[in-house]
């Protein structure tokens, strides 16, 4: 160790550090400032960025040493006290924040560029946060943000006018914390005392584990406790049908990086030390890495999973069948089948898990970045073998997640557990290669396809056979499995329809749940295959789309109820805006134009574990001081659930945000909701936050009514006033709130969702059932370079409906990042395995796209306002991304003639089929 | 071995006491200049040297200059001075491969001669301890045999830098310094075509300039292809430079262990025996996320390219 002294934001710490510390670790770990990140530590994603001598530095690849005496900035030391620097105050008023956790680094490199480039062009900019990785936003925010910071121009998010809350652009309750960096992330988050965890992982897809020695690593110094698979081996997983999952490998491991044994030690080098001391013996067994392999007799060789039903790794197979798909086709005019393939991919938040456990006298806590703190309660409470009253999950500010933090982790079991065994908290967080390995990402897909459609462009029947590449275990799969195939009845009218949907066990990371669960790639499969139908029967692919849809209120074949519907605004509006009719056909080879549509649910109307407990509670709790107090268990990742809770109760109860706090996610203290996926918070929490608001309004205006001597029906809630019909009564919030708690003290009040009845009579009806969907369109724009195959993507406009927008700038912000996440894995992203080893695990070689790759976005927020959703709002945070891959694929059609059935489009993948079509032409003419 | 020895760092003022630093660690030291490669590269596991010593402080390694017909590049100018340098108007294609490099953070503190130095890499080879060990270590981490190629006993490892073609082909040298004194070599000598140990330059050479030759009046062609238009080490570089003469020279990185080059004279020209000789010379293999015949097609389409634009 050595002393030295670093002038951090003017204030000087001397620090003992090791000699090849990285700045970013010091900083984080010994200065205790936390708002600098850490995403990646390779210099690959710009969250660490701070200032060394006033010119921006990455910190996770700067030695600290080199920064021994000098001066240092970071994202703490930019406002000047509680004054927010303009360019905090920008990125707060355009929405450039989602879940924070890219947001110091995205300003400290935006302040250092404008000293050398004051007057950028939005090209300018984007180059020069080409560096720094954001998953949430799209960019297009941010590029606006710097924009208007540039120019001086201040706020100018102006709303309508019909409700006071609802509809007003604003930015998130947090966002200031988030951009003067103080807001905690699962890691940010210091327990005193804490022990640190690392894990040893298997170097094996499949074998056997013949013996676990752990003697040496316990010997170690500063060891604190080391554990393995049989310390811990009830199952779990987040279905309670694919109960499959173990903390750590028993008996055999199922993948190449699955946890094998951890380390609890006084530092993480000392972990990390430890864990290369267990000694593992294995005998490696037949591996299986390919979904169709796997559905195959395995003959001998032991399965992945010895519960699988037959002698395969076949884990799930649904089959549902409407009308007769064979009379169907049969009857068509035309037929397109093709065969699509994709690789998986990764979520790509930008945050890595991290969680710190601790037992007290009230039983477990577990601090750590989850999506779905109800079911990381369940399982801890069963795995550990304790009451789930004694289990207190507390989710903290979590960096996104896209589904990729929606199950209960092996690590987060196990950190609980080596804190039960040490008496001590213990903590770990994870390397970015740590993140890929978890996965639970997009499943690899491999899918065939016949449409068939009469000569007028009716559809006439659909069929589907889908294999899907579930991994190790289970996670959401047999969701994932229905929802490929269910997700397709709409919005197209369809009579004739069915799929059959497998899911097999591989031995690779599992496959889980991701942004669009499901639904993505056979929306792919579909809205490439309208392109090329529209082709055949020489109409405009736009035309035949709207010629399709299911229109207004109905159910669809499969009993899916659709109450609001904006198909047709949503294409109309993105083929007017990007003057579709003027450039589709018209544009010089190499330059095109495609389109698309997408479907998605909002919410399922079935829970996960079958009970009578409703989806979301919401309680408000109104003391003397006025305040009212909004307790839920949704998630806030980043999407803004908190936010949009306050803003419902501030709109029914007439009061502004000054008035109302949001407390969320505490398992303790919150009640129930199960977590932010499949799109349901805002429609089942925000639903539960307005009937708890209406019945607080109702208790409130009750009591002034008896005091006055009026009725209650007489008075109304506005603008922080109860008043009376008759304008004789005019109180304050505050004076109110007094008369309501005479006698009783404070008011609690309650407020509950529950999904209608919904769906047909049939085994599987129950797959995709929700309260209500969402329906979009979008069209991209692309060059394709005819000489090397790579495509860029000059323009997209997008169009979501998403029933009504309670806070638009949060919604553009979920469309604006569904879009650039659809535009990685429609063009570069990719999870590539070797023999069953993830070869691109890290922000090199794990391709998101960068601002530069991020074409400028055209947003449309369409409202058809939902009769049962809050304010008439539903879904707006995955349903957006459907369309974006097969827009992207027709466009390219449109621009060079090749019809790509594979994701990624890499330029590669252009170029050999330019290629390949080529040789066939030139074959024709010979 | 190392892990006895006590980890530390040093900061040398001048190139003297860098080697001094060296000398007295020897076998043990790694010299740094931005660190951005041998960071990420430490951070891995791929280098594990007790001993850094950073050379940003070393005030004779800075500046641009010009000496005896040639333009002087001080090894610590950063690739993003480098991207804006007024001084390098004579040659604007090294601006243009400076700014290709990496991202804009990374090419703040990412020297010019940390580029032309930086390690070679491979898709199996840069990667954790953790995942080495779990596919059996590289010929390039002390393993048996090449993964890249299931099995060959070569090591294809991949020059990366981008400013190196851009040198080359300008027909640029090497100016580095050890206890021996100062050597000034064409940069494309110090390159070995070995994957495992790619520079052909002593463990205690510090380089300290790049130098171009003044007054050739190139024309030049530059050509990255990457994935992402950012935050990318290149899957093939070619650069290319046509003298005032009508001289030419092509160079390449990303397909090779070291800088493929071709050269002709002038009104000597023949695109099919470059194509050839270039394609030869490349043995890129499937390391990249690019596959290997991809990049070698595009050796086709850049050189077509490169020719189009300076051979009139």
């Amino acid at each position: 160790m050595q002393l030295i002294q670093l002038t951090v934001n003017g204030a000087v710490h001397h620090v003992a550090v090791a000699p090849h510390d990285t700045l970013a670790k010091v900083l984080r770990d010994k200065v205790m400032l936390t708002g600098t990140k850490m995403g990646c530590e390779q210099g690959s994603c710009g969250a660490c960025t701070v200032m060394l001598e006033g010119s921006a530095v990455q910190s996770c690849v700067t030695p600290v040493l080199r920064a021994a005496g000098k001066r240092i900035t970071t994202i703490e030391g930019i406002a000047q006290g509680s004054q927010l620097h303009p360019l905090q105050q920008a990125f707060m008023e355009k929405g450039a924040v989602q879940c924070g956790y890219c947001t110091p680094g995205m300003i400290m490199t935006t302040l250092d560029f404008l000293k050398e480039n004051p007057h950028p062009t939005e090209n300018e900019i984007r180059e020069a946060l080409s560096g720094n990785l954001c998953r949430c936003t799209g960019y297009h925010k941010i590029v606006e943000a710097v924009t208007a910071y540039v120019a001086g121009t201040g706020h100018s998010n102006e709303g309508e006018r019909q409700y006071h809350m609802v509809g007003q652009p604003r930015p998130y309750l947090e966002t200031a914390k988030k951009v003067s960096g103080t807001a905690d992330y699962a890691d940010d988050i210091k327990v005193k005392n804490a022990l640190h965890c690392k894990f040893l992982r298997s170097t094996h897809a499949h074998a056997r584990i013949n013996s676990i020695d752990l003697e040496a690593a316990k010997k170690l110094p500063g060891v604190r406790a080391v554990v393995a698979g049989a310390h811990l081996p009830i199952r779990f997983g987040v279905l309670p049908i694919s109960q499959d999952e173990t903390a750590m490998a028993i008996h055999k491991t199922r993948y190449v990086g699955e946890i094998v044994a951890a380390v609890a030690a006084d530092t993480e080098e000392i972990a990390e030390t430890a864990c290369a001391l267990i000694k593992v013996d294995y005998t490696p067994l037949r591996p299986f890495f390919d979904a169709r392999e796997g559905c195959g007799d395995v003959g001998q060789d032991e399965k992945i999973h010895a519960h699988t039903k037959y002698n395969n790794n076949i884990h799930k197979k649904a089959e549902l069948r409407f009308g007769d798909q064979e009379t169907g086709l049969g009857q068509a005019a035309h037929v397109i089948e093709g065969q699509f393939i994709f690789e998986g991919i990764n979520h790509g938040f930008t945050e890595p898990h991290a969680a710190t456990a601790w037992w007290d006298e009230n039983g477990l806590s577990i601090i750590t970045a989850t999506q779905v703190p109800h079911y990381l309660h369940r399982y801890l409470a069963k795995v550990l073998e304790v009451p789930m009253s004694r289990v207190r999950v507390i989710k903290p500010v979590v960096g996104g997640g896209f589904g990729g933090k929606s199950d209960p982790f092996p690590h987060e079991i196990i950190v609980c557990h080596l804190a039960r065994l040490t008496g001590k908290p213990v903590r770990t967080r994870f390397t970015r290669e740590e993140v890929f390995l978890t996965n639970h990402g997009r499943h690899p897909s491999d899918m065939r396809l016949r449409l068939g459609a009469h000569a007028d462009g009716s559809f006439a029947a659909l069929d589907a056979d889908v294999l899907i590449d579930g991994g190790a275990y289970g996670s959401f799969g047999v969701v994932t499995t229905y929802y490929n195939g269910v997700l397709l009845q709409a919005p197209y009218r369809l009579d004739n329809f069915g799929f059959r949907t497998r899911r097999v066990y591989t031995n690779k990371p599992q496959s889980g749940a991701m942004r669009g669960h499901g639904a993505v790639n056979t929306r792919f499969a579909i809205e490439t295959m309208i392109d090329e139908l529209a082709e055949r029967l020489d109409m405009d692919p736009c035309a035949l789309r709207l010629r399709n849809f299911i229109t207004g209120q109905a159910h669809t074949v499969g009993q899916f109820r659709i109450t609001s519907n904006g198909s047709a605004m949503c294409l109309e509006q993105v083929m007017r805006q990007s003057g579709w009719a003027e450039k589709f056909g018209k544009l010089p080879y190499g330059h095109g134009i495609g389109v698309a549509c997408g479907f998605f649910i909002s919410g399922s109307a079935l829970p996960i574990h079958w009970n009578e407990y409703p989806q979301s509670v919401v309680h408000l709790k109104l003391d003397l001081d006025g305040r009212v107090l909004v307790s839920s268990g949704a998630s806030d990742i980043g999407q803004g659930s908190d936010t949009m809770l306050a803003v419902i109760v501030g709109e029914v109860l007439g009061l502004d945000l000054a008035h109302i706090m949001v407390l969320a996610a505490d398992t303790a203290l919150t009640p129930i909701d199960l977590g932010s996926y499949s799109s349901r918070v805002t429609f089942m929490a925000g639903n539960a936050a307005k009937t708890a608001a209406e019945n607080l309004r109702e208790k409130v205006l009750e009591a002034v009514a008896q005091v006055n001597g009026t009725e209650a029906n007489e008075l109304y809630l506005h603008q922080g006033h109860v008043r009376s019909n008759d304008g004789k009564i005019g109180l304050t919030w505050v004076e109110a709130t007094e008369m309501a708690t005479r006698k009783v003290g404070a008011l609690t009040v309650s407020g509950q969702y529950n999904s209608p009845k919904l769906g047909g009579d049939f085994k599987g009806s129950g797959a995709g059932l929700s309260p209500s969907y969402s329906f979009g369109a979008a069209v991209v724009e692309v060059k394709v370079n005819p000489e090397t195959g790579h495509v860029k993507v000059l323009q997209l406009w997008g169009a979501h409906d998403v029933g009504k927008a309670i806070n638009p700038l949060a919604v553009e912000g979920q469309l604006e990042g569904s879009w650039h996440m659809g535009l990685g894995q429609a063009l570069s992203e990719q999870m590539r395995y070797h023999k069953g080893l993830l070869v691109n695990g890290n922000l090199l070689d794990y391709k998101i796209p960068t601002s530069l790759d991020t074409p400028m976005m055209h947003t449309n927020i369409i409202e058809t306002i939902d009769p049962e959703g809050p304010f008439g709002g539903k879904e707006c945070g995955e349903g957006a991304l459907h369309p974006v891959p097969p827009a992207v694929a027709n466009a390219i059609y449109n621009a060079v003639g090749v019809r790509i059935r594979t994701l990624p489009i890499t330029a590669e993948v252009v170029y050999k089929a330019m290629k390949e079509k080529e040789k066939h032409v030139q074959t024709e003419l010979a | 071995m190392t892990e006895t020895l006590q980890a530390t760092y040093l900061m040398p003022a001048t190139v003297h006491e860098a080697l001094d630093m060296a000398a007295q660690h020897q076998g043990h030291c790694a010299f740094m200049a931005g660190g951005t490669d041998l960071m990420a590269n430490r951070f891995q596991g791929n280098n594990a040297a007790p001993v850094l010593i950073d050379l940003t402080q070393v005030s004779d390694m800075k500046g641009i200059d010009q000496r005896d017909g040639y333009l002087r590049i001080g090894a610590l100018e950063t690739l993003h001075q480098l991207a804006k340098s007024p001084a390098l108007s004579e040659f604007t294609m090294l601006r243009e491969a400076a700014h290709s490099v990496g991202a804009p953070l990374l090419r703040k503190t990412a020297t010019l001669g940390g580029n032309v130095l930086c390690e070679n890499r491979c898709l199996y080879y840069n990667q954790t301890e953790w995942w080495r060990e779990s596919i059996g270590y590289c010929l390039k981490c002390d393993g048996d045999i090449c993964i890249a190629t299931g099995g060959r006993n070569a090591c294809f490892s991949e020059l990366v830098s981008d400013t190196a073609p851009a040198i080359i082909a300008m027909e640029g040298e090497i100016e580095w310094v050890s206890p021996l004194g100062t050597r000034v070599q064409p940069l494309e000598a110090i390159y070995t075509g070995d994957g495992v140990k790619s520079k052909n330059l002593p463990d205690n050479a510090i380089v300290t300039a790049i130098r171009l030759p003044l007054y050739r009046n190139f024309r030049h062609s530059f050509h990255k292809l990457r994935e992402r238009e950012s935050l990318e080490y290149t899957s093939l570089t070619l650069a290319m430079a046509v003298d005032g003469q009508g001289n030419g020279k092509v160079a390449m990185s990303g397909v090779d262990p070291k800088a493929v080059v071709a050269r002709w004279a002038a009104g000597a020209l023949d695109k099919g025996a470059l194509l050839k000789q270039l394609l030869k010379g490349a043995r890129a293999v499937d390391n990249d996320m690019f596959t290997r015949g991809y990049r070698r097609q595009m050796v086709e389409v850049y050189l077509s390219q490169a020719l189009g634009k300076v051979v009139w």
